[in-house]
């Protein structure tokens, strides 16, 4: 039976790519806004969640514009799935600067120019993290943190696509203890999100007011390797074009109390991503079950 | 400080830092790092409870050998000689 279905979702995804392929980048936007609109209507648990998170968050307070900031969201994150798939095809060395455009300080692009020099950059569940990706790995080797999918089929059909370029994925939890460390010392930009939950193991650090369990590896990495971190996203800022913005790396101190020096780094970061939200509701996946306590 | 001082030191870095129930009482010199339920996330807390327990810095690179208690004691060792 569990075979039967990754069958029937590999097909529907070969069904998928093809479409996307053959459609323009508006084409695809709207094959995206539709798909969204349904899942909008009908998913009720992942809609209610989202209007729920936006309420929560106090970005709005009207009903009205609510749920209009969380219809775009759940539209924006579908064109952040058909965006990724196109950037694949459509964002090479020669063509990428057609489809972003950079704000990024002097000293960051110096660090990401600089071909020895590792870089940790934070940024959230904001616009498109994978464009963000896929261009920076022109750069310099990029490193991103995910699960495989749990369908094998479709998971080796996008590996494929996604080709060997220099932006690679590495499980979250692994048995390899310092392969994070060695990314970084190695030259790499190693990305990670900060806005995901992490249970038990994580910090309590307020978002939007309040407390979400939080990662602290990202900025126990930067401790420990002393490797430069910045804060970045890029949003979308018409069909397959985009605004990628970092900015300067962020200072931190080691005071000897590891739960304060995180603690600060951490609050920073959340307030950079609160920040940029507030500046992009519509582009943010409030669907995302950021609060769980 | 004593190898037996640094290893009552690393025993309590690593009760702090890990997040798995583990009987301490079963842990010896030989049992390894991941045994202990430590992954590449959660040997971060460790690394960075160590250097701050001992007072010592070291790059990431120096521990990629290190797999078990006792290697790394000997690290310490080595490290707070140096």
């Amino acid at each position: 039976m569990k075979r039967l279905r990754h069958l029937i979702e590999y097909a529907a995804m070969r069904v998928l790519l093809v479409l996307i392929d053959s459609l323009s980048p508006r084409g695809a936007e709207r094959l995206a806004s539709a798909i969204a609109d349904v899942w909008f209507s009908a998913g009720a648990r992942r809609r209610d969640i989202a209007c729920g998170n936006v309420r929560r968050s106090g970005i709005a307070t009207d009903e009205m514009e609510v749920r209009r900031i969380a219809k775009h969201s759940f539209r924006h994150f579908a064109g952040v799935i058909t965006d990724s798939l196109k950037a694949d095809k459509l964002l090479t060395p020669d063509t990428w600067r057609d489809h972003v455009e950079l704000d990024i300080p002097p000293e960051t692009m110096a660090l990401l120019q600089e071909p020895e020099q590792g870089l940790l950059l934070i940024s959230g569940h904001l616009g498109n993290w994978e464009v963000a990706a896929k261009v920076l790995s022109f750069f310099k080797p990029v490193v991103g943190m995910a699960r495989d999918m749990d369908n094998p089929l479709t998971d080796a059909l996008m590996k494929k696509r996604k080709g060997s370029d220099e932006f690679t994925l590495t499980p979250k939890h692994s048995t390899d203890m310092g392969r994070l460390l060695t990314t970084l010392k190695s030259g790499k930009l190693l990305a990670l999100l900060i806005d995901q939950h992490a249970k038990r193991r994580g910090m309590m650090v307020d978002f939007f007011g309040s407390p979400a369990s939080t990662h602290t590896s990202h900025a126990l990495l930067h401790l420990i390797t002393k490797v430069p971190m910045c804060f970045g996203y890029c949003v979308k800022t018409g069909p397959m074009q985009f605004k990628l913005k970092a900015f300067s790396p962020i200072a931190a101190t080691r005071t000897g109390k590891r739960e304060d020096d995180v603690r600060a780094i951490l609050e920073k970061l959340t307030a950079e991503l609160e920040e940029a939200i507030r500046a992009y509701p519509e582009q943010y996946l409030w669907a995302h079950r950021r609060w769980r306590n | 400080m004593t190898r037996e001082e640094i290893l009552g030191q690393l025993r309590k870095a690593m009760k702090e830092s890990s997040t798995e129930p583990i009987n301490w009482d079963t842990v010896t010199e030989d049992t390894t790092i991941g045994e202990l339920g430590f992954d590449s996330l959660s040997i971060l807390d460790l690394i960075y409870d160590v250097q701050q327990t001992f007072g010592i810095e070291f790059e990431a690179e120096e521990l990629i050998n290190v797999n078990t208690v006792s290697e790394l004691t000997e690290f310490l060792e080595e490290m707070l000689k140096a």
